[in-house]
Order: structure tokens, then C-alpha cells, then sequence
């Protein structure tokens, strides 16, 4: 009995030893802002669940993630965008962890409930100007942009701008703010009259706890069940992008299993983004 | 007796080092710099670069021209000192020669604490104190020129302030006791004897100031707009040189990339400049008091 006992014990250890060491080692992982709030609640529980681990997430924007990704400064990226052909051809693999909705955001004084998805276009093009040619009121319109590192950027553009305007380098109007982070977007957005801006649902909510206001676009609120049911023109994937497809046993790929699994869909949740539906 | 000297030797070289390192350090980031950024110049005009409105680095077919961020910076730099000279002058002045120890003491550590004080705070402040009055007093977004200005102008003030005291507590005794012996008041003695002695001095400051400026960009990175146009008034949104640096660094590749270290030669030519003319002024301003102490 005895024996047995001591056997199991040996075997525990050496057990517990082997996954010690098929998860350890210390990893720098970074990119979208937008996808900043699920890796690193998620890094928080991954960490406490395999102590050999140190990993951070650097929130750096979803190009230049990837950009540091392929350059072999990090391991792991996380994209709000797809991925573009250029990165795709350079081995990044994008393996999608969560939904997202866009959600248009506009200063409390532009009282008004919802957009076309054409006027929100000319509004970002910069040709219309003013509220009142959108059934607003007689205020000049601030435009809140993003730079062109960040993958909201690159959604916003694939999503409502790109069937308007198809060169994006002249889709967006030059007279605009030009912001870093989905929180700045916030604070410019609820400081700012006349204002409007785009940042990811999550962030959405600090824009409406500041007083700011979301938009409808074409008549749809950015609400949960509308992005799952697709009806919000303005859903998009999360991603978690590795070079190369993930491989089995690695960090990378027990994180990204992390995320997808039920626990990891809850973080999602918490978080304020939208789990993928089970198939 | 041996040892002292060999002590006394390695003392002395290792002190050389460390001098060695800060010169080397100059050499190192003007030479990678001047590296990363030339290749551009193989591609785009220097004309183009310099003389083109046109920033679209990632369009189909890229074009690169900073010509609006060369007048944003200037633009910016300019109303900043503009605002703080006239105040800073004043300040310096005051403390010179006409505050009680008292009250100098106060207003020095003030300013030391202003000087002190982070410039992501200075952009914090701008947001929510400076963009707004500005909106409302002057219409707009209140992300303009004259924000980034007022933001700079705040921050350059205790530059001016010191150096403008220290020129004027470098002068000779003998010029104030002189005036005012000859019947002068003291306003007159400040305003023709003095400021005019120690103007070069001042004009130094002016220009360390001024390069404080021209070099500052998370301050006015939140405050200014960031919109990559010619700004057209002091309520038109703006970015500066450096703006533009840090909004493109952390993604640009390729040609991309090289433009940003072209744009950062432009800025380190500009810096250059100034502090070749802070140097030259003070040159004039030590063989000046030498001239008054032999005289």
C-alpha cells in the first residue's frame, strides 16, 4: 500500500514537472488596444494557473503588434483588423478570439439618435460638415479619428468607408483629430462639442458614463445581440495572430486555448466584448 | 609617491571615459540618425520633402512632404514665445532686482516645480483647462495652434526666467551703483543699464526656450489636434514635427520609416542651428564682461 502510495506521489511529481516544463519561460506579447482588456485578464488568470510562465501584453496597436510579431520581438499579437495580404504572406496566422462592434460615438450636444451609413461616410471624408445637413443641429462638425497603426482604424475604413471611398489614404478627411487609443478617442469625444468618433463597444460605455452619446447606424443601436445576429454593419473578429500557425504545446498555444475555452469566453464577457458562438 | 601618480592617472582617465561616453553618445545617435533617414532622400526630392504639403506615406503611390509640419512647428514655437518672453522677462527681472528675499524665494521654487513638472501633466492640463477656454472663448475644437502655443509657453517660462535672473545677477555692481549714483531711478537704471548690459544673456535664454519648444511633443501631441494639414490661423488644428514622429513610429516600415528619421534630421538640423546661435551669443556676452571688468 505504502509503495503504492509512494509510486502515485512519484509519479505526481514527475507529472507535475513535465507540465511545469512544457509551460514555462518568459514571453512579451502586445498589439491591439482594443483587444488590451481580454489579454490582460486573461494573462492574469493564465498566469496564476501556470506559475513557470511570465508573459506580458504591451498595448501597441494592432499594426504595429504585428509588425513586432513578424519582426520576432513578440510571439503572440493581438489584432482588431484582419489581417492584410502583405502580413499574411509574411507567415501571420490570425486565429479569431472574440466579437467585437464598432460603436460610433458623438458629443452629448449633437442630439441626434441615428446616422446612414452614407452620411457617416461623408462625415468622415470630410464632406459634410455640419450637423445640421444630417437632421442635427446648426454645429460644425469635429471629426475623431484614429492613426493609421491602430486596427480600429482599419475596420472603421473596411466597414463603412471602403464601399464610398475605395483609395484609403484620401477616404478620411485631414481635418481631424487624430488620436492613439480608444481612451483617448473617450476623453476627446465627451470633451469636445460637435464631436464624433468611433472606438470599440467596450469603450463605448466610458464615452456614455462621461455624458457622451452611441449612434445608430442605418437604424440598428451597436447592441450585443444585434452583432452576434450580424444586423450592426459594424461587427468584426478579434484576433490572436502567431507566426505561423499555433504550435501544439507551446505557451502560445495553450493562451490562445485558454481564450477560447469557457472560461476564457467568460473573460470575453467580463470584459465587455462579445463570446464567439459555439458552432 | 609611484602610486599616488598611478591612482592620480586612472583617476583622470576614467574621469576622460566618462566624458568620452557623452561625446560618443552625440557622435553614435547623429550618425544613425543621418543613417536611417538619407536613404529617403535617394527616393523623394529634398525640395519635395521640404516643400510639399502633401503626407500620404501610405498611399498607393507614398508622398512625403513636411512642409506643414515645418510650419506647424514654427508656428507653434513662435506664438508660444510670444506669450512667454514679455512674461518671463518680467518675472526674471523681478527677481533680479526688485523682489525681497521672501517673496524671490517663493516665486523661485515655483518656477523650479513648473520646470519640474512632467509634460504628459502639462497635456493633461491643456485638455482640460486650455483646449476648453480656448473653444469657448475663440470657437473651434479648441485643439489648435493657439492651444499648443499657450501649453508651450507655460512650459518655456522657467527657462527664460532663469537665465534671464542669472544674466542679470552676472553683471558687475558697478554698472547698477554707477547709474544710480548719476542720479537715475531704479526703473531707469533697469530698463537702460541693465536689461540692455545683459541682453545677450537674455537672448540666450530666449533661444533655449525656444529649443525646449521646438523638441516638445507629448504636450502638444495632446493638445494640437495631430491633423496632418497646413495649419491656416491660431484656431486651425496642427502637427509639429515631432507630432508627426511619434504618431507614425510604432507602425511605419520601408520608405515609410526612413521618412520619419528624414523628418528628425530636419528637427535636429533646426536644433542644431539654435544652440550654434545660444553658443555664439554667449561667447559675445563672456568677452563683453570681460571686457567691463578689465575696463
Amino acid at each position: 500500500m505504502k509503495k503504492i502510495l509512494a509510486l502515485c506521489l512519484v509519479a505526481a511529481i514527475a507529472l507535475a514537472g513535465a507540465f511545469a516544463q512544457t509551460l514555462s519561460g518568459t514571453f512579451t506579447w502586445g498589439g491591439s488596444t482594443t483587444v488590451g482588456p481580454i489579454a490582460q485578464q486573461a494573462l492574469e488568470q493564465f498566469l496564476k494557473d501556470n506559475p513557470g510562465v511570465k508573459a506580458s501584453y504591451e498595448l501597441t496597436g494592432s499594426g504595429a503588434g504585428v509588425k513586432s510579431l513578424l519582426a520576432g520581438q513578440y510571439s503572440l499579437a493581438g489584432s482588431s483588423a484582419e489581417l492584410n495580404a502583405d502580413q499574411i504572406a509574411a507567415g501571420a496566422v490570425a486565429t479569431p478570439i472574440a466579437m467585437d462592434g464598432l460603436s460610433v460615438v458623438a458629443n452629448k450636444n449633437v442630439k441626434l439618435a441615428n446616422l446612414t451609413k452614407a452620411n457617416l461616410a461623408k462625415i468622415f471624408h470630410g464632406e459634410i460638415t455640419n450637423w445640421k445637413n444630417v437632421g442635427g443641429p446648426d454645429m460644425r462638425i469635429v471629426v475623431v479619428n484614429r492613426d493609421e497603426s491602430s486596427g480600429t482604424f482599419a475596420s472603421f475604413y473596411d466597414i463603412f468607408l471602403k464601399s464610398f471611398y475605395v483609395d484609403r489614404t484620401s477616404a478620411f478627411t485631414k481635418d481631424a483629430i487624430v488620436t492613439k487609443e480608444n481612451g483617448e478617442v473617450a476623453a476627446k469625444v465627451t470633451a469636445t462639442p460637435g464631436s464624433i468618433g468611433y472606438v470599440g463597444i467596450a469603450f463605448a460605455d466610458q464615452v456614455i458614463k462621461a455624458g457622451g452619446r452611441e449612434l445608430m447606424v442605418d437604424g440598428v443601436a451597436p447592441t450585443v445581440a444585434n452583432v452576434i445576429a450580424k444586423k450592426y454593419a459594424g461587427s468584426r473578429y478579434l484576433y490572436a495572430v502567431t507566426k505561423g500557425a499555433p504550435v501544439a504545446g507551446s505557451v502560445e498555444k495553450a493562451f490562445i486555448d485558454f481564450i477560447l475555452s469557457a472560461k476564457g469566453q467568460a473573460i470575453v464577457k467580463s470584459a465587455d466584448f462579445i463570446p464567439l458562438v459555439k458552432k | 609617491m609611484k602610486r599616488q601618480r598611478a591612482l592620480e592617472k586612472t583617476i583622470e582617465a576614467t574621469l576622460f571615459g566618462a566624458a568620452a561616453v557623452s561625446v560618443l553618445a552625440v557622435i553614435l545617435i547623429t550618425v544613425f540618425l543621418f543613417q536611417s533617414g538619407l536613404p529617403l532622400f535617394g527616393k523623394v526630392k529634398v525640395s519635395e520633402f521640404l516643400f510639399s504639403t502633401d503626407w500620404a506615406p501610405t498611399a498607393a503611390t507614398p508622398r512625403f512632404g513636411i512642409l506643414s509640419f515645418i510650419v506647424g512647428s514654427f508656428s507653434v514655437t513662435g506664438l508660444s514665445l510670444l506669450f512667454a518672453v514679455p512674461v518671463g522677462l518680467a518675472v526674471g527681472i523681478y527677481l533680479a532686482e526688485l523682489a525681497e528675499k521672501k517673496n524671490s524665494r517663493l516665486i523661485r521654487s515655483a518656477v523650479e516645480l513648473l520646470a519640474g513638472i512632467p509634460s504628459v501633466i502639462y497635456g493633461l492640463f491643456g485638455i482640460a483647462v486650455i483646449s476648453a477656454a480656448s473653444r469657448t472663448l475663440f470657437g473651434g475644437s479648441g485643439y489648435s495652434v493657439l492651444s499648443a502655443a499657450i501649453v508651450l509657453a507655460i512650459m518655456t517660462l522657467p527657462t527664460i526666467i532663469n537665465v534671464t535672473e542669472v544674466s542679470l545677477r552676472a553683471l558687475p555692481r558697478e554698472l547698477k551703483e554707477g547709474s544710480l549714483a548719476l542720479g537715475a531711478t531704479e526703473w531707469q537704471t533697469i530698463g537702460k543699464v541693465l536689461v540692455p548690459a545683459a541682453r545677450s544673456g537674455i537672448v540666450a535664454g530666449v533661444i533655449l526656450g525656444m529649443g525646449r519648444a521646438i523638441g516638445e511633443t507629448m504636450a502638444v501631441l495632446m493638445v494640437g489636434g495631430n491633423a496632418p494639414i497646413m495649419p491656416t490661423g491660431l484656431n486651425s488644428m496642427v502637427r509639429t514635427l515631432t507630432m508627426n514622429i511619434i504618431t507614425d513610429m510604432s507602425y511605419a516600415t520601408g520608405d515609410h520609416l526612413t521618412s520619419l528619421f528624414a523628418t528628425g534630421i530636419v528637427l535636429f538640423a533646426f536644433i542644431l542651428i539654435l544652440n550654434l546661435g545660444v553658443q555664439l551669443i554667449l561667447k559675445r556676452t563672456i568677452s563683453q564682461v570681460e571686457g567691463a571688468a578689465g575696463a
